[in-house]
């Protein structure tokens, strides 16, 4: 077991290394693809961290994150990418995810004998496999075991928190949560959602965890009954005005009562690079008293 | 006859009723914990009045367009003025546009929905008065048009926050409060009450313009107060909750079949079925999958539809 900071240095270093590989731009192995094109912005996020993105041609026009990422082509919708303007491309290697970009599509991309790759990660502990294949794919492997390696420990401090708290003779009382996506009308991180797995990883129990859907539009009836303590407001577009309207009608609730509603950002929309920067996020406003 | 009317007003109350006892959960108003009496009076009651506001807004715009336009197929909708308030909305939206607070998204479907009826009025009118044709074919090419410019601005956007806030435009009740209430009253009580004392002339409208003259109406005068009239029920209903189809096209249908064809009855009769049939439709959708809700547009339809149809092999169809 290495000590901790050895662990971070070897990141910096990785990255430097990463960096003077891409300036010396030493060709790629032969069978690692040169001309990349992503579908998914979790996945164009994964190739940016693997050092990757100087073999993107394309991405979805969803794909806006690193800042670098917008400068690629577009070629589509995440489920309405356009066939022709990935063909235009020619790329040697399509990433997909089983999340969202349709099935038939691949399907065409692989009757073209375009190689395609399909990540099927749905869940955070999915996520380190997810990048492990990515990496393989595009002949970054190193990169990947490195980062996926961080996630793995990244989520066992969670984990093992976790089996402390179940080893105690009294496990303490798990705080009532409720993330909502959108406030009008009402959306909120469901059943099977990245977001809802996050909130069972803090110990926390997301009242709307037994919806049939991922993100149901969902009654404010049952936010009064059920008495969540905390609330978590995911970013949007003009959401503070109207996420006041919701909260004023949410007055009597716990989590509106002593002030633990938070606004947070958008990592953990995103199966990525990020999404554990998002579950630490929540954790920081848990801390506060 | 009066039997009918008052078993139709019975109907509306016991609706009300049922909607605030009855949802995901169901609540004894007469025993309620403090929890139970926040949702029975800040978030039910609200809900189902601005509910039945905007079914009766449907059901009485729908007879009178029917009406006015001689064509048993017209419903609010029709003139296109649900397709502009969802482009303002829109718009809206994307600008980011907050300068009423929650209010603001309602309002400008208002603003959209208004200014379509002030277009669609300009290009039916012609030689001094509106004609149904005209009207009919203007809110149509409106329609399509506003319609392909919303589909536009979606296809075009990658902002997540805008497709979910597109999400109410489809009917949704359940960010209804008690602010909403008074505003929503007021343009539906007054485009009623102005249908209901013009209900004579438009019964004269429907026999033709030439006999409305002879029975002393100006039927380009009239046809201008009751087209008004529609507007503002119209964009006060979509305002007030999205776009809700079935009750403007149907319900008048309906009550034809109980009360008959006279529009001074006509009129009042499909504004209480259309609110009560609303308000059901909207108990209904909260309750079939809590804490999941459906939208009530959806519902009115399903429990709507048979009926109608039930009715029409019943019964000859009566004529407008």
């Amino acid at each position: 077991m290495k000590p901790f900071y050895a662990e971070s240095v070897a990141i910096k270093i990785s990255v430097l290394l990463v960096t003077a590989y891409c300036l010396l731009l030493t060709p790629a192995s032969a069978d690692s693809p040169k001309r990349i094109i992503s579908l998914a912005p979790n996945i164009t996020e994964i190739l940016f961290a693997l050092g990757v993105d100087e073999r993107i041609v394309g991405v979805s026009s969803f794909c806006d994150y690193p800042e670098a990422a917008k400068q690629k082509a577009k070629v589509g919708g995440f489920s309405n990418p356009s066939l022709e303007a990935v063909v235009s491309l020619k790329p040697d290697m399509v990433l997909l995810t089983y999340d969202g970009n349709p099935q038939a599509f691949e399907e065409r991309l692989r009757s073209m004998k375009i190689r395609t790759v399909v990540i099927r990660a749905r869940k955070i502990s999915d996520l380190p496999a997810g990048i492990r294949q990515i990496g393989a794919a595009v002949g970054a492997g190193e990169k990947a075991e490195l980062l996926a390696a961080d996630i793995e420990k990244r989520l066992d401090v969670f984990k093992e928190r976790d089996r402390i708290s179940l080893s105690q003779a009294k496990p303490a009382k798990r705080q009532k949560v409720l993330f909502i996506i959108w406030p009008d009308p009402l959306i909120v991180a469901g059943h099977g959602t990245t977001t809802s797995e996050a909130l069972a990883l803090l110990g926390l129990e997301n009242i709307a965890a037994k919806t049939s859907t991922a993100y149901p539009k969902y009654s404010i009836e049952e936010i009064l009954r059920q008495a969540p303590d905390i609330i978590f407001i995911g970013k949007g577009n003009g959401m503070d005005e109207v996420a006041d309207g919701l909260l004023r009608r949410l007055k009597t609730v716990p989590a509106v009562r002593n002030g633990k509603v938070f606004y947070v950002s958008d990592y953990l929309y995103r199966l990525g690079p990020r999404t554990m920067n998002g579950v630490d996020e929540l954790a920081a406003h848990l801390k506060k008293p | 006859m009066k039997l009918r009317i008052a078993f139709i007003i019975l109907i509306l109350i016991i609706a009300f009723a049922i909607s605030l006892i009855a949802g995901a959960k169901l609540i004894n108003p007469f025993a309620a914990d403090e929890v139970s009496r926040e949702i029975l009076f800040s978030i039910r009651a609200p809900r189902s009045i601005v509910a039945i506001l905007m079914g009766m807004a449907l059901g009485a715009s729908g007879a009178v367009l029917q009406g006015i336009l001689k064509n048993p197929l017209a419903d609010p909708y029709i003139l296109g003025i649900s397709s502009g308030a969802s482009l303002a909305a829109a718009l809206g939206i994307m600008a980011g546009a907050a300068f009423l607070g929650t209010f603001t998204i309602p309002f400008m479907a208002f603003i959209g929905a208004l200014a379509t009826g002030i277009m669609v009025g300009l290009m039916g009118w012609q030689r001094g008065g509106l004609w149904p044709e005209r009207i009919l074919l203007a809110g149509v090419g409106l329609s399509f048009l506003f319609s392909a410019m919303l589909m536009l601005i979606m296809s075009i956007s990658s902002d997540e926050g805008l497709r979910k806030a597109m999400l109410w435009i489809f009917g949704d009740l359940s960010m209804s409060e008690w602010p909403k209430v008074p505003y929503g009253l007021v343009f539906v009580a007054a485009g009623v009450f102005v249908s209901m004392i013009r209900a004579k002339a438009l019964n004269a409208l429907i026999l033709g313009d030439e006999f409305a003259h002879s029975l002393g109406f100006s039927p380009r005068r009239e046809r201008l107060i009751l087209f008004i009239s529609v507007g503002l029920l119209t964009a006060a209903s979509v305002s007030l909750g999205g776009m809700i189809g079935f009750i403007g096209l149907l319900v008048p249908h309906i009550m034809r079949f109980f009360i008959g064809s006279d529009n001074r009855l006509l009129v009042p009769c499909s504004a209480l079925g259309g609110g009560a049939l609303l308000c059901i439709a909207d108990v209904i959708s909260k309750s079939v999958l809590p804490p999941m809700e459906l939208p009530a547009g959806i519902v009115t339809a399903i429990i709507g539809s048979p009926y109608f149809l039930y009715l029409l092999r019943r019964k000859n169809v009566l004529s407008i």
